[in-house]
C-alpha cells in the first residue's frame, strides 16, 4: 500500500496531468473547429513522423534537459536555483568567447569552449551559493536578480564588444568548433547526446553514491543532516556549483550545436522551463529528461499541425501549461491529509472485503 | 474574602487518559492562589479548561457563585478571566496602544476614540504600576514590558481573576521583582491571581495558598504560611518509591566525556550552561534530572558538537576537543538521539533502511570504494535484520520514516545509534510520546549498552524515568548543576527540592 502511494505521487501523477492537459487540449482544438484526432495526429507527425522531425525534436529538447538537471540537481540539495536561465546565458558567452577568439579548432577547442561554459556558469551559481550561506540571503531572489545581470551582460557583448558589424548580434562560432550532428539527415547534434550522458551521471550519483546520498538527506532535512555529522554548507555549495555548471555547459552547447552565435533571446526562458521540467519529472533526472523530450515534442510538432489543420500553436503553449498546472496541482492534492484519509478508508474497505470473500 | 471561583470536580478525558481527575479548585477575592506540579501534572490543561479552550469531560465551573459554561476564550474574558500565557500573544508589528485595545468589544462602528481609550489605559497603568510607553511597538520593548502589557491588556478587558502561567519563566531577576510588586498591588486592589511556577522560592515568597496537582489528581491545597519547601515537594512527587527494577552500578571505567566549566549563553537561565563541570564514565547512565528548560537543551548539543562551549572546555576520553562539529564527536564514538527526533534525528522522507545507515554510507559494508557504489542489496538486508532486533514495526523497511509511528521512529534511531558501537551515548528525552512497552523498550536497550560498557547521559524531563535508570543524576537547575546524588537509592525528596532550585 504505502508502495501505492509512491507511485502515486511520482507516476501516475504525471501521467494524469499529461492525459488531462491533452484532453483539454482537444476540447479546445474542438472548439476552434477542427477535428482534434486529426490535430493530435499532425502534431504527432510534426514531432516523430520521420527522421528529420525527430532531429528537430531532440534539438529542442536539448536546451530543456540541460535546464531541467540543472534545476533538478538543485532542488534534491533543497537549494532553490531560479537561476538556469543566467547560468545558461553565462555558460554560453564564456564558451563563444573560446570558441571564438582563442583559434583552436576541432575537438580540443569544442571540450575547451564547452568547459569554459561550464565553469562560467558554476561561477555564475557559486555567487548566490555563497550570498546564502554566508549571509543567509535568499536564493531564489538572487538567483532570479543574476538572470537579468547575465542577459544584459550577453546584450553588451553582442551590441558592443563583438557585434557584426551594424547587426546588433555577434558573429557565429568557426566551423571547426561545430558540434557535428550524430547521424546524417537528422538535425539533432552530439549536444543531445552530452545531456542525455550528464542525466544519467545525476541519476547514478544521485540514487548510487554516498555523497548523492547525503545530499539528498541534506535536501530533505538539514537539521537532521546536521546532527549527524554532515557538512551541509559544503553540500550546499556544492549544489549550486555542479547545477550552474550544467546550465552552463548547456548554454555552450546550445551555442555550438544550434544557435552559433549570440542574438537578443539567446536562451530566454529555458531557466524556468527547466523548473517546470524538474517539478513535472518528480525531480528526478531520468523522468525529468523524459518530460522534456515530451514538452520539446509539444513545440516541435505544433507547426505541422498548424500548417495542415490551421490550430494555432498557441494550442500547443496551452497544453504545455495545463500539464504544468495540473501536475503541480496533483502533488499538492497527494499530499493532503484529506487525501490520506480518503485513500486509507478506501484501502481499508477493500482489505476488509477481500478478507470476507476468501 | 468571598469565593471568586469555584471548579468543582472538573475532569478531563483524552481518549484513556485522564488530564485532570476531579479537580476542585477554589479562589478567592484578593488572592494569589498558586498552581504547583510536575510538567505533564494537569496544570495547563486545567487552565485551558478555565479560559473555554477546552470543555471538561465532568464537573461544573462557578464565577461568583453563578454556574457557568465557558465555551470560549471570549467568554471567558467577558466573566472577567484573563490569562497571561507563557509565550505572549502579541502583534509584534503594532504599537502597545494597539495591541491592548485589539479584540476590544467596546470599539464599535468605524472609528476608536482612540483619545478615550488612551485616557482609560493610562488610568489604569498608573493605577497598578504598570508601566508601560504605548506608542512604541512591541519589537522595541522588553521581554518583562511585553509581560506588563499582557496584564494591562487583560486588566483593560476587565479581568478580576488573571491566570499567569509561568510569568518568571523568561524574566531577569530585577523583573522578576517588578513583576512580584504589580501582583501585590493586584491583589491589594481585590483582584485574584492564578500563579503557575516550577521555582519552589517564588512560590513561598508570593502566593497566599498554594494547590498541588499531581498526575492531574489534587494532592492537596494549604496555606502558604503553614508549609515549608520540603513539604510541598514530597506532595509534588509523592511517590512511593518504587525499587527500580533495573540494578545499579558503580561507574569504575574510564571517562568518556567531561566538561570542565562550560559556559554558553551564561545569563540565559534557560537556554544557557553557567560554569557546568562533569563527567560521564563507561558502563554507567548519568541521569540529568530537572524541569524542562533549565539548560538541558545546550548540554546534550555541547556534549555532542552541535554548539561549541563560549568558554570552558569538552574532553573526549581524556583528549580535549579542538573542532566542535558533531562529525568529530561522531567519529570520536559519540552517539545522539536527539530531543526532537523529526527535526534532528530523522529524514522523515526517506527510507527505513535509509535512515538506519544514514552516518554509514560511506563504510566498506554498504558501499564500494567508500561511497562510490552503495550495496543496497546489503542496506536493505541489513534493514531487515535491524527492524528484528530493534522491534520496529512496519510493513516494509522501504516505507518513509515519516509514516512510522513515535515509538517506532524512536526505534529506527535507537538502532542506529546503538549499532554504532558508541564509548558515549547521549540521550534527550528518548521516552517522550512513547507508550509504556516502547519505553521500556528503550530503557531495557540502554542498560544492555551500558553493561557493554557504554557511557550514558540521559537527559529527561520524567523524573521517573531518571530514577528508574540512571546510576548517578546530577540536578539542573537555571543552567547550573545543583546537587549530584547516588542513583542507589535516591533522596527523592532532596532531589525535587532542588530541582526546584532550592
Amino acid at each position: 500500500m504505502k508502495k501505492l502511494t509512491k507511485s502515486l505521487g511520482s507516476f501516475v501523477v504525471p501521467v494524469l496531468s499529461i492525459v488531462l492537459a491533452l484532453l483539454i487540449g482537444a476540447i479546445i482544438m474542438a472548439v476552434l473547429g477542427a477535428n482534434p484526432l486529426v490535430a493530435m495526429q499532425y502534431l504527432a507527425k510534426g514531432a516523430f513522423g520521420n527522421a528529420a522531425n525527430i532531429g528537430t525534436t531532440l534539438t529542442k529538447a536539448t536546451p530543456l534537459i540541460f535546464c531541467g538537471l540543472c534545476a533538478c540537481f538543485a532542488y534534491k540539495c533543497g537549494v532553490f536555483n531560479l537561476g538556469g536561465e543566467g547560468q545558461f546565458i553565462i555558460g554560453s558567452v564564456a564558451c563563444y568567447y573560446v570558441a571564438y577568439c582563442s583559434g583552436i579548432g576541432g575537438v580540443p577547442g569544442i571540450l575547451l569552449s564547452l568547459l569554459a561554459g561550464a565553469v562560467a556558469g558554476g561561477i555564475w551559481g557559486l555567487i548566490p551559493g555563497v550570498l546564502k550561506i554566508t549571509r543567509g540571503q535568499n536564493e531564489m531572489i538572487i538567483t532570479i536578480m543574476f538572470n537579468y545581470v547575465a542577459t544584459l551582460f550577453m546584450g553588451v557583448v553582442y551590441t558592443n564588444w563583438l557585434r557584426d558589424e551594424s547587426v546588433p548580434q555577434t558573429l557565429p562560432v568557426p566551423d571547426s568548433v561545430q558540434l557535428p550532428r550524430v547521424i546524417d539527415g537528422m538535425r539533432f547534434t552530439w549536444a543531445f547526446v552530452i545531456a542525455i550522458v550528464v542525466g544519467i551521471v545525476l541519476y547514478y550519483f544521485l540514487f548510487w553514491t554516498s555523497g548523492g546520498f547525503k545530499l539528498r538527506a541534506v535536501g530533505y532535512n538539514m537539521t537532521a543532516s546536521r546532527f549527524n555529522g554532515f557538512p551541509i554548507k559544503r553540500y550546499i555549495l556544492t549544489s549550486f556549483i555542479i547545477s550552474g555548471a550544467i546550465a552552463g555547459l548547456g548554454g555552450g552547447a546550445e551555442l555550438l550545436g544550434t544557435q552559433f552565435r549570440l542574438i537578443n533571446g539567446f536562451g530566454a526562458g529555458y531557466g524556468f522551463d527547466g523548473v517546470s521540467m524538474a517539478l513535472i519529472g518528480q525531480l528526478h533526472p531520468i523522468a525529468t529528461m523524459i518530460v522534456s523530450i515530451f514538452f520539446a515534442a509539444l513545440r516541435a510538432g505544433s507547426t505541422t499541425m498548424q500548417a495542415a489543420t490551421g490550430v494555432p500553436t498557441s494550442v500547443s503553449d496551452i497544453i504545455q501549461a495545463l500539464v504544468i498546472v495540473f501536475s503541480v496541482a496533483g502533488m499538492a492534492l497527494v499530499k493532503l491529509p484529506e487525501f490520506e484519509a480518503f485513500r486509507l478508508r478506501y484501502f481499508r474497505k477493500k482489505e476488509k472485503k477481500e478478507a470476507t470473500e476468501q | 474574602m468571598d469565593e471568586l471561583l469555584r471548579m468543582e470536580h472538573i475532569s478531563k478525558r483524552f481518549g484513556d487518559f485522564y488530564a485532570n481527575k476531579k479537580i476542585d479548585l477554589t479562589v478567592k477575592h484578593g488572592e494569589v492562589h498558586t498552581l504547583l506540579g510536575e510538567n505533564g501534572a494537569g496544570k495547563s490543561t486545567l487552565m485551558n479548561i478555565l479560559i473555554g479552550l477546552y470543555q471538561p469531560t465532568e464537573g461544573k465551573i462557578f464565577v461568583n457563585g453563578k454556574e457557568e459554561h465557558i465555551d470560549s476564550p471570549a467568554h471567558a474574558v467577558k466573566l472577567g478571566i484573563g490569562m497571561v500565557h507563557q509565550h505572549f500573544m502579541l502583534v509584534e508589528a503594532m504599537t502597545v496602544f494597539e495591541n491592548i485595545i485589539l479584540g476590544d468589544r467596546n470599539v464599535s462602528g468605524l472609528f476608536i476614540d482612540r483619545d478615550a481609550r488612551r485616557r482609560e489605559i493610562e488610568e489604569l497603568s498608573e493605577k497598578y504600576g504598570l508601566d508601560v510607553e504605548l506608542d512604541k511597538l512591541i519589537t522595541e520593548i522588553s521581554v518583562g514590558a511585553q509581560q506588563r502589557v499582557e496584564i494591562l491588556k487583560a486588566l483593560y478587558h476587565g479581568a478580576e481573576l488573571l491566570v499567569l502561567d509561568e510569568p518568571s519563566a523568561a524574566l531577569t531577576d530585577i523583573e522578576v521583582e517588578g513583576l512580584f510588586a504589580i501582583m501585590r498591588k493586584l491583589v491589594s486592589e481585590g483582584k485574584s491571581i492564578i500563579f503557575i511556577s516550577h521555582k519552589m522560592r517564588e512560590v513561598l515568597h508570593i502566593s497566599d495558598r498554594i494547590t498541588v496537582l499531581r498526575l492531574g489528581e489534587v494532592i492537596g491545597t494549604v496555606n502558604c504560611a503553614e508549609t515549608d519547601g520540603k513539604a510541598l515537594a514530597s506532595m509534588m512527587i509523592g511517590r512511593e518509591l518504587s525499587a527500580s527494577q533495573y540494578e545499579k552500578m558503580e561507574a569504575k571505567g574510564e571517562c568518556v566525556a567531561e566538561l570542565k566549566n562550560v559556559d554558553y549563553n551564561k545569563n540565559s537561565k534557560h537556554n544557557g550552561l553557567n560554569g557546568v563541570s562533569m563527567k560521564v564514565h563507561r558502563g554507567e547512565i548519568v541521569g540529568i534530572a530537572g524541569v524542562d528548560g533549565n539548560g538541558q537543551t545546550q548540554l546534550a548539543q555541547l556534549i555532542t558538537g552541535v554548539l561549541a562551549p563560549q568558554s570552558g572546555s569538552v574532553e573526549l576520553k581524556g583528549k580535549s576537543v579542538s573542532v566542535y562539529d558533531p562529525s568529530s564527536f561522531i567519529k570520536n564514538g559519540v552517539s545522539h538521539v536527539p530531543e526532537d527526533r523529526n527535526l534532528q534525528g530523522l529524514v522523515g522522507d526517506m527510507s527505513i533502511t535509509d535512515n538506519l545507515v544514514l552516518k554509514a554510507t560511506t563504510a566498506e559494508k554498504f558501499s564500494r570504494g567508500k561511497g562510490l557504489l552503495l550495496k543496497k542489496r546489503d542496506m536493505a538486508r541489513y534493514a531487515g535484520e535491524m527492524v528484528g532486533r530493534y522491534d520496529i514495526r512496519c510493513t516494509s523497511v522501504e516505507q518513509t520514516v515519516r509514516s512510522l509511528s513515535g515509538g517506532n521512529q524512536q526505534k529506527v534511531i535507537l538502532a542506529r545509534e546503538m549499532e554504532s558501537e558508541p564509548d558515549l551515548l547521549v540521550a534527550a528525552h528518548p521516552t517522550r510520546g512513547l507508550d509504556i512497552g516502547a519505553t521500556r523498550f528503550v530503557h531495557d536497550k540502554m542498560i544492555e549498552a551500558r553493561d557493554k560498557g557504554v557511557g550514558i547521559l540521559l537527559i529527561s524531563a520524567d523524573f521517573d524515568e531518571i530514577l528508574e535508570v540512571s546510576d548517578r543524576i546530577l540536578v539542573f537547575f537555571e543552567g547550573r548543576i545543583m546537587g549530584e546524588y547516588s542513583g542507589k537509592n535516591p533522596p527523592v525528596e532532596e532531589i525535587s527540592l532542588a530541582m526546584t532550585g532550592k
